[in-house]
């Protein structure tokens, strides 16, 4: 039995959420609570990886930081190889995934009394401390929610990691598309077992959200 | 002294406010919607004017036109938001805290002042109403602010607690000493803590009134309307004399003292609207004499109509028996009578009544 993809997959899902937290968590509270220019594409663009077919995104991002896509090149001017490495299996996670969190962030953000966050304006504080003094603590359940959620989906991308980071074994199979194989190539037991790890993860992580999720603040 | 002129537009609505205090403590007082918790929002920067100018204790906290617009952070100035907004996630002492960062401890000890000291591990959700406001109020004079705003800081508190905690209020406001505006729907908490009064009332304001001026010596009729002046008449003016003036009202002829401050410029047939509070009114006995009687001011017969029990007191409707043009629907004169007089004279029983009004509690609105 190769554990590999199952090691892959967790890096790579790990390293995707974190990367989206570090985004996602400010760019959520910048879309609950405040009015820029440009705020509703962004918001509309946010949705888009949860209802594009996933081959189609896998489409774009290839075209992206493949090596003839504006960033591929520029990157490859640098020396560093994006596109068919585990690096582009993070990437293709991330976008797979952090709509999840921002839409389930936002709610939170928004579900905060806008007088709470006024109150500490009047008491001096700058918009940056009141973020991770007050918005951050109150909302944390549901950016917890959220990045649970963007875990789990990170956990299990098919189509756009197939399409960015192909499905070379030792390489870039993450656990998904180990499966595929397997399945493909008649080792049943063997894709048995991948896929009760994955629903083993998944059914862990919620119930543990659940349990946190009663916790006060 | 505050200094407000600014206008703001949302959508219909438009605030228009502009007025000025020389008092320490001044209330905002009006019906929902009427634009009070906008203008606190204004003052203390959290929400920006379209134009105009704030000032506040010589400091110019906005203009419009200098594109000054000094933010929250920076206005010294403390918040009592209405439900009080307390973190839920920290405790008293943290709440508290929370504003004091960096900042030299206030001559005001708030925590013993306002007796928090034993609450202080305590999270908000353990407190009750009274307590949260208290923390509310302790914490926002923990910055040593310049300015102090509550907004509607007594109204989630029911009716016993709140009258102890109005005068808790107004003594801490005093004791405090700085500026303070009190943003409230109902008129006597504003008489009880503030100095002046501004009325507020679809986004306008009026000036800023000492309140024993608005309340004993409205300025105009819709003054009288906005502190909720039952018995608004209308008469003409029949006689002036230099300390009273003669109305004729519905075939009745009134006198009517004149008013100290506001000068009556109107002349004999002017029409004139005026007031009579109906606690002011009084019922005759029935066993007097008539020449009892003729001392009475005022004096004329008419019947009871219908009645209202309030608990402590009874509203009576009265109507004249000899009534001139009807312009009000069923009735000419409200009358509230304590319960223990409406139960001696036997007024459920007996409807037909002398009733007398002296000269001073008939107030003429001046129509400007």
């Amino acid at each position: 039995m190769d554990w590999f993809p199952v090691a892959l997959s967790l890096r790579v899902a790990l390293l995707a959420t974190v990367a989206t937290v570090i985004v996602g968590v400010p760019l959520a509270w910048l879309l609950a609570r405040r009015r820029f220019p440009g705020r509703d594409l962004i918001s509309a663009t946010l949705l888009t990886p949860l209802v594009l077919p996933p081959t189609v995104l896998g489409y774009y991002l290839l075209m992206t930081i493949g090596r003839r896509g504006p960033i591929g090149r520029l990157l490859e001017a640098r020396g560093i190889e994006l596109a068919f490495t585990w690096r582009a299996a993070v990437l293709a996670a991330a976008v797979g995934s952090f709509a999840l969190l921002i839409k389930t962030a936002q709610a939170g953000f928004e579900s905060i009394d806008k007088r709470l966050e006024q109150a500490a304006q009047t008491l001096g504080h700058s918009d940056w401390s009141i973020f991770w003094t007050v918005s951050v603590p109150l909302a944390w359940r549901s950016i917890l929610a959220g990045t649970v959620l963007a875990f789990c989906k990170a956990l299990g991308d098919f189509g756009i990691t197939l399409m960015v980071a192909g499905d070379i074994p030792g390489r870039t199979q993450t656990l998904p598309l180990a499966i595929y194989d397997h399945v493909q190539s008649n080792q049943l037991a063997q894709a048995n077992t991948l896929a009760l790890i994955s629903v083993g993860f998944v059914v862990v992580l919620m119930l543990a959200l659940g349990r946190v999720a009663r916790l006060r603040y | 002294m505050l200094s407000i002129a600014i206008r703001k537009r949302f959508g219909d609505f438009t605030l228009d406010a502009e007025w000025t205090s020389r008092q320490p403590i001044v209330a905002l007082v009006g019906p929902s919607g009427s634009g009070k918790t906008l203008t606190l929002q204004c003052i203390a920067g959290l929400v920006s004017p379209d134009t105009g100018r704030i000032v506040c204790a010589d400091r110019e906290l906005f203009d419009g036109q200098q594109r000054i617009n000094v933010r929250p952070q920076q206005r010294r100035i403390g918040y009592v938001f209405q439900g009080y907004a307390l973190f839920p996630h920290m405790t008293v002492r943290q709440n508290i805290d929370y504003g004091r960062r960096g900042r030299v401890r206030p001559a005001f000890p708030v925590l013993e002042r306002l007796g928090l000291g034993s609450l202080e591990s305590r999270y908000p959700s353990e407190l009750s109403g009274g307590e949260q406001q208290r923390v509310a109020l302790a914490r926002a004079l923990a910055t040593d602010p310049d300015l102090l705003l509550l907004d509607e800081p007594l109204s989630a508190l029911d009716a016993p607690l709140r009258r102890q905690l109005c005068t808790e209020l107004s003594q801490t406001l005093r004791e405090w000493g700085k500026m303070a505006v009190l943003v409230t729907h109902d008129l006597s908490e504003a008489y009880q803590i503030a100095d002046v009064v501004v009325l507020c009332e679809g986004g306008r304001t009026t000036e800023a009134v000492p309140k024993n001026d608005l309340l004993w010596n409205p300025s105009s009729e819709r003054v009288a309307r906005l502190i909720g002046a039952r018995n608004i008449l209308r008469g003409t003016i029949a006689e002036t004399k230099s300390e009273s003036v003669i109305v004729e009202w519905r075939g009745v002829r009134l006198e009517a003292a004149q008013s100290p401050s506001h000068d009556l410029h109107a002349r004999t047939g002017d029409e004139l609207a005026f007031f009579v509070r109906p606690e002011y009114v009084r019922l005759i006995r029935k066993n007097r004499t008539v020449s009892e009687n003729l001392r009475q001011t005022n004096l004329f017969r008419g019947d009871i109509v219908g009645e209202r029990d309030e608990g402590t007191t009874w509203v009576l409707f009265f109507r004249l028996a000899t009534p001139g043009e009807p312009f009000q629907v069923n009735y000419d004169l409200e009358i509230e009578i304590p319960k223990l007089v409406y139960e001696r004279l036997g007024v459920a029983t007996d409807r037909q009544w002398d009733v007398s009004i002296h000269p001073g509690s008939i107030q003429i609105l001046p129509s400007h």
